[in-house]
């Protein structure tokens, strides 16, 4: 008998939860299939991701070629309001949860838990960190310190996870920019930008591709199941 | 520097000698690194005995901002590093893996570091530094404040070795110290200084959940 297969197989899930479910989680009943992932590619052309319809073909193409394509996926992406277009908030997208990542590790119950809308849930943070934000097929995002890092998501959204209502631009007009603006970005790792937001940490400096690689990016994002 | 995470443990699990001996401990630490000349003081709440009320963490710590040994700072002030208003708490500080650094400068190994079947025994954890250490003593609400229930959460106002109920640590009824994760990984919530409670409060116990008795250091001046 080895050890190494034991940790690779068993322990790398409990692991992935963290330290305190390692111990106490029992094999469950019935695991839950994904409901959450982070692009394990962009879509190559900066923040122009054909705007919110092009994001949600990409998450729904991802997750079906891992077999998840029986779910209806949403981008977790807001955008600004526009004449005659009002804002999309990215909480508003994403269903109720809860959501599991690849590993069937919960990421957050609920929406005030994923957004920490009350002082308590906001201080703790979800379950959402390098070692559970993972992609479509399971592995970890790159993160600061790690070569090259991608942990800037896009998200163009507030810590609240809705639209920014100033007159700036933080979604890279709308997702359809791959040159000037900007998009409002979080860290898969909560590492960086001087806070730990997974949604809202700082700006990207313009919404090319290689705007978006400079800062530790390369355009993915958050998918979520609504269903 | 007016800020670190302890290199090292002091070897007795939780049992830190009190308030003073894990203050004396940051000291000589950082005494050690050249920054004796600061007053710190240990991040580690107690809770309330009869005629001895209870000390919250961030009462303890100074007014910040604190910067760690490579200069970066890690909150500006106490709201900042507790989230006291929910724009504070969603936002977050600045602790993580790459900013809590020892008084020497190193990270601290955290989540899936070094892994191995064994490292979660103290043996193993005491040869094998480069393997996951990221629970932090604190003994601490989220908000830096002791526990007020009935419930021992510091083990003993850190004076007690004393092992667990049990030791899974959901079925751990008693002696435990609360934690938080050093690199922001884990423990359900990556809270900094609050995830979960320990399986006991022996170095075995911390061991236990990856944990081998280290500490935030601060200095009040």
């Amino acid at each position: 008998m080895t050890k190494a297969p034991l940790l690779a197989a068993g322990s790398i899930a409990s692991l992935l939860a963290g330290s305190f479910f390692a111990l106490a989680q029992a094999p469950g009943p019935q695991p839950h299939p994904m409901s959450f992932f982070v692009t394990s590619v962009g879509m190559g052309k900066g923040g122009d991701l054909g705007g919110l319809t092009g994001a949600d073909a990409h998450c729904q193409a991802l997750a079906a070629a891992v077999g998840g394509g029986g779910k209806t996926w949403h981008a977790y992406l807001s955008t600004q309001a526009r004449p005659g277009q009002p804002a999309v908030n990215a909480r508003d997208r994403i269903g109720t949860g809860p959501w599991y990542n690849s590993k069937r590790v919960p990421i957050a119950q609920s929406l005030s838990d994923l957004q920490g809308d009350t002082l308590e849930e906001a201080r703790l943070g979800s379950n959402l960190f390098k070692q559970t934000a993972l992609n479509e097929k399971g592995g970890v995002v790159n993160g600061a310190g790690d070569m090259p890092n991608t942990h800037d998501m896009l998200t163009g959204s507030r810590p609240d996870g809705r639209a920014y209502t100033d007159n700036m631009d933080h979604t890279c007009n709308n997702w359809t920019s791959s040159g000037p603006g900007s998009a409002q970005l979080g860290h898969s790792d909560r590492t960086g930008g001087g806070n730990t937001s997974w949604n809202s940490a700082h700006a990207s400096r313009g919404c090319s591709q290689q705007d978006l690689v400079s800062t530790g990016g390369a355009g993915l994002f958050y998918c979520f199941a609504i269903n | 520097m007016n800020f670190f995470v302890t290199s090292v443990g002091l070897g007795h699990g939780a049992n830190l000698g009190g308030l003073a001996g894990a203050d004396a401990h940051c000291q000589q630490l950082a005494t050690a690194a050249g920054a004796g000349n600061r007053t710190w003081h240990a991040y580690l709440s107690t809770q309330a005995r009869p005629g001895q009320p209870a000390v919250n963490a961030r009462d303890r710590i100074g007014t910040g901002p604190w910067y760690n040994a490579k200069g970066e700072m890690i909150a500006k002030n106490l709201a900042d590093l507790h989230g006291d208003t929910l724009d504070l708490a969603r936002m977050g500080n600045n602790i993580n893996k790459l900013t809590d650094l020892t008084e020497k400068g190193q990270i601290v190994p955290g989540l899936t570091d070094g892994a191995n079947p064994r490292d979660r025994e103290w043996a193993y954890m005491q040869e094998h530094p480069e393997s996951n250490r990221h629970e932090t003593l604190t003994g601490s609400q989220p908000d830096g404040r002791a526990f007020t229930d009935n419930r021992d959460h510091t083990c003993n106002n850190w004076t007690s070795e004393a092992k667990g109920a049990a030791e899974a640590l959901r079925e751990n009824t008693g002696a435990n110290a609360q934690v938080g994760m050093s690199d922001r990984n884990g423990g359900g919530n990556g809270s900094w200084n609050s995830a979960h409670g320990t399986s006991g409060c022996g170095q075995e116990d911390l061991g236990r959940t990856h944990g081998v008795g280290l500490y935030y250091c601060f200095a009040i001046n």
